[in-house]
């Protein structure tokens, strides 16, 4: 039992490492843009594809494509932002709303058009390699993907902290006014913001692809999962993201293990609502 | 012949209300016409969508909350209706009711926790309660036979909600439609309509008004959910045949929202102008483009979405109404003007708000004690404490920063207290939420930067503030004609606010105040940014509702409102008061000039 125990604590956090470097990218985006971005579970889909079709037609295996995948959605990001999220920065929640709920519509449709409705994945040689130790088994793409995402996490809120650029975005997110004021280059920074959520949001779907089929509504899955995240670990805090991603991780383990597999939507949405009512800045959220 | 036609028009027959009669004949003529299935169809579906596009645009348009998953009551309509009748033979008449209230019970269950937050959540609840639901019905294949479906056999018979013709559903279709359109237009000219559209041009204002702005939200979705949830009903009696995936499917959501956006968002008729327009297209569409690839409609859907949110926010209405009113001054008896209620002179203004206080005489008016605030680790109200008399004026003034606004929010509800009192007419409102509360207790307020409704007119604004008070649109329009008439604005009572200046608009927010009969008016720097002559009138304009026997307690930069003013003033400084007393005294007081000039000019 208690291996068993283990063994799930440990698949839970494997899983919400993928969950957390999704997340992230949409708090960052919401944070720092005050948009959300409906779409964001179908630029993993994008980026899943990416993966696959880089390994299919050019043999790159889907851990080095991110090396592809990483810069590639990030100037996607940039350029999606300067189209479509730009001029509608000011506008009503429901003009930003159905900007983003129209894209995600258009993208999905689009991969169902060219990519049909068919599930597909990438066997690497690696993809069922597991590791075993005193009775636990960690599947090692898994393993690796996780260390990556925990990567990836650390450098970007190294960066955050750090750089000019950083620091530019953090003061966005805190107060648009005052950061326009210093003289930060408002339009540029939510740029780069949105270009590094989308990136982040890229980067999970080339981690994934080895160990996960993609399919052309995979993001609709994926996207409610960040949405339950970003409103645990409270919708400005990334360090809340993090925190939030494991924890559904592992509560989504447990649930299957105990409850049912197919259940895990339902009480994702419990979570979500008893937030909430109880609350609303989730975890680590200000007010 | 003409003469008849004159006569009827003279007798009150008005284009205004006879067109739309005959717009309404011409539907319940139109399913009789084609003799092909296919147009029979295009004429059910969109009946069918306009009673849906109706339904989210009480929430969506009305309320301006955003739902993406209307689906979900849609679905559980389909879905109750269907296993009651499959399992207990119960007719899918009642099986349409118990799915409405399984509907409304599920709306309340996500209004509740969501209202009170920023519109996002809603959307994101809703978007997921939809999806969850369609795993749900995916995953008890016991129940629902999950993805394959539902099949309901064919028993034609009124008892059973199925017929043999497609005529029957396209009346029911079209019955469900007048029904939902008639509330709609109800709701739009009652109080409750104007409730929705305050709440959604600007919450705080509406709160400030004693609009319950959550328990609005809820009812506006709660009728919305009950209607779509009879819908899902009625597809699935159409079709006689449900599964998750269509059921359940974001994009029917989102179709409803680009219906109504397409016709008019918040607008009576829009969402039928937006169903009717657009069902026979989405119907090409789908036979059209089916064969190549099932997702192209939703592709174009998509894309007009995001090009009509941003270039065209008032749709076809918009467009549809530049003509109507022209169009019918050509018909029979359009020249005429509209019979209506005769226009309302000022008469006894503000006789109810002159109504001597019932508070005991022992306790003062307005009582605020060792009232403090802070925001993390800035103190904003430190100890503060003050009295107000019964009819006085009594002025706030301070430094940028010093808390004045800080007091203001935290004795209308805005903002919780952490310690202090507040007492009013002798009775303790210390920390009472929300605004609306504050507001009911006769205590009225204005906002430092102003907070017009700005697609309403100014009429309208004035009568959400008179809608505190009365429950009947007619008596809330002869009040607020009366406060126009007042602070002078009568003559925009037709304008849209936001086409104002800002001096009227402060004006009219000081009027919209008024209007909920306030005994004690707070206002939060009703001069600034006005020039002398509109300081000077806006000045007049508080005598006289001083005059009225109302109390006021304004916070003010220009020195010479608050010395033409106020009987007494008080004088914060980083959230503390440093002073109190008649205008003269303070502006001698030396720890006064100290907090507004520096030490160095105390010579």
């Amino acid at each position: 039992m208690e291996i068993t125990i283990l063994q799930l604590i440990i698949n839970g956090l494997l899983l919400g490492g993928m969950y957390a470097l999704i997340s992230i990218g949409l708090t960052l985006i919401f944070g720092v843009l005050e948009i959300v971005n409906f779409a964001h579970g179908e630029f993993l889909m994008l980026a899943m594809y990416a993966s696959y079709f880089l390994f299919q037609f050019y043999g790159i295996d889907p851990y080095l494509s991110l090396f592809i995948i990483l810069p590639l959605f990030f100037l996607i990001g940039i350029a999606v932002q300067r189209a479509t999220i730009q001029p509608i920065l000011n506008a009503p929640p429901l003009n930003q709303i159905f900007m983003t709920v129209g894209m995600s519509m258009v993208l999905q449709n689009v991969a169902l058009f060219f990519w049909t409705a068919d599930y597909r994945t990438v066997k690497t040689s690696y993809s069922a390699l597991t590791l075993k130790t005193e009775g636990l088994m960690i599947s090692l793409p898994r393993l690796v993907a996780f260390f990556l995402a925990m990567g990836l996490i650390a450098a970007l809120l190294i960066f955050l902290k750090r750089t000019y650029t950083g620091k530019a975005i953090r003061a966005l997110a805190q107060e648009r006014k005052a950061a326009m004021l210093m003289g930060i280059n408002v339009y540029r920074t939510y740029q780069i913001a949105f270009g590094i959520g989308i990136a982040c949001v890229g980067a999970a779907g080339a981690m994934l692809i080895p160990v996960y089929f993609v399919f052309p509504s995979v993001g609709a899955l994926f996207v409610l999962i960040a949405f339950v995240v970003v409103i645990l670990g409270g919708y400005n805090s990334l360090t809340g993201s993090l925190v939030g991603g494991l924890i559904i991780g592992v509560v989504e383990a447990f649930s299957g293990f105990f409850i049912s597999p197919h259940l895990k939507e339902a009480i994702y949405f419990v979570i979500f609502i008893l937030i909430l009512l109880f609350r609303p800045t989730g975890l680590f959220g200000r007010a | 012949m003409r003469s008849i036609v004159r006569n009827i028009s003279e007798n009150g027959l008005h284009p205004k209300i006879y067109f739309p009669f005959l717009l309404v004949v011409l539907m319940a003529i139109l399913p009789l016409i084609p003799q092909n299935p296919f147009y029979e169809d295009i004429i059910v579906s969109s009946f069918f969508y306009g009673t849906m596009a109706l339904a989210w645009n009480l929430v969506g348009g009305f309320a301006g909350q955003i739902s993406l998953g209307h689906t979900a009551f849609f679905g559980i309509g389909a879905y109750a209706s269907t296993l009651l009748y499959l399992h207990y033979d119960l007719s899918p008449w009642l099986g349409m009711l118990a799915g409405a209230v399984l509907s409304v019970l599920v709306a309340i269950g996500i209004g509740i926790p969501c209202f009170r937050l920023k519109s996002h959540f809603f959307a994101l609840a809703t978007i997921a309660i939809g999806e969850v639901l369609r795993y749900l019905a995916s995953y008890w294949r016991g129940l629902t036979q999950g993805g394959v479906g539902l099949l309901i056999p064919f028993k034609p018979g009124i008892e059973n909600f199925m017929f043999k013709s497609k005529l029957p559903y396209a009346y029911i279709a079209l019955a469900l439609m007048l029904v939902m359109l008639l509330i709609c237009y109800g709701i739009r000219n009652s109080r409750f309509g104007f409730h929705l559209i305050s709440l959604r041009e600007d919450q705080d204002a509406a709160e400030s008004l004693g609009v319950k702005t959550s328990r609005s939200k809820l009812a506006a979705l709660i009728i919305s959910a009950f209607f779509t949830s009879l819908s899902g009903t009625f597809y699935a009696q159409y079709l006689l045949f449900i599964d998750p995936s269509t059921l359940f499917s974001l994009g029917f959501s989102v179709e409803l929202a680009l219906f109504t956006i397409i016709g008019g968002l918040g607008t009576v008729t829009g969402p039928i102008l937006g169903a009717f327009m657009l069902t026979p297209l989405d119907v090409f569409l789908r036979a059209w483009l089916g064969g190549v690839s099932a997702g192209l409609n939703f592709i174009i859907y998509g894309l007009v979405l995001m090009v009509a949110v941003k270039y065209f926010p008032l749709g076809i209405f918009g467009w549809v109404k530049s003509w109507y009113d022209p169009f019918l001054r050509k018909l029979p008896g359009g020249r005429r003007p509209l019979k209506t209620e005769k226009a309302v002179l000022p008469s006894l203004v503000l006789a109810k708000a002159s109504n001597p206080a019932r508070g005991r005489e022992s306790s003062p008016f307005f009582e605020v004690q060792s009232l403090s605030k802070h925001f993390g680790g800035l103190v904003a109200v430190r100890d503060v404490s003050f009295q107000i008399q019964k009819g006085e004026i009594l002025g706030l003034i301070g430094p940028n920063g010093a808390g004045k606004t800080t007091i203001f929010n935290l004795v209308t509800g805005f903002i919780p207290p952490d310690s202090g009192r507040v007492a009013f007419q002798g009775e303790p409102i210390t920390g009472l939420r929300p605004p609306h509360q504050v507001c009911l207790k006769h205590i009225g307020r204005t906002f430092q930067v102003v907070k017009p409704f700005k697609d309403m007119t100014v009429l309208e604004n004035v009568m959400v503030g008179a809608f505190a008070r009365v429950h009947n649109a007619q008596e809330a329009g002869k009040l607020a004609l009366e406060i126009l008439a007042f602070i002078g604005l009568a003559k925009y009572q037709g304008s849209l606010a936001s086409s104002l200046t800002i001096a009227d608009r402060k004006r009219m927010e000081l009027g919209r105040a008024l209007a909920t009969q306030p005994k004690l008016l707070l206002l939060d720097e009703v001069v600034a940014g006005l020039n002398p002559k509109e300081t000077e009138e806006i000045i007049g304009i508080i005598k006289k509702i001083s005059h009225q026997g109302i109390t006021i307690f304004m916070i003010a930069h220009v020195m010479k409102a608050v010395m033409a003013l106020s009987h007494r003033v008080i004088v914060l400084h980083h959230g503390e008061k440093i002073a109190e007393g008649t205008p003269l005294e303070i502006s001698r007081d030396k720890r006064v000039i100290e907090a507004y000039l520096g030490e160095e000019y105390l010579a």
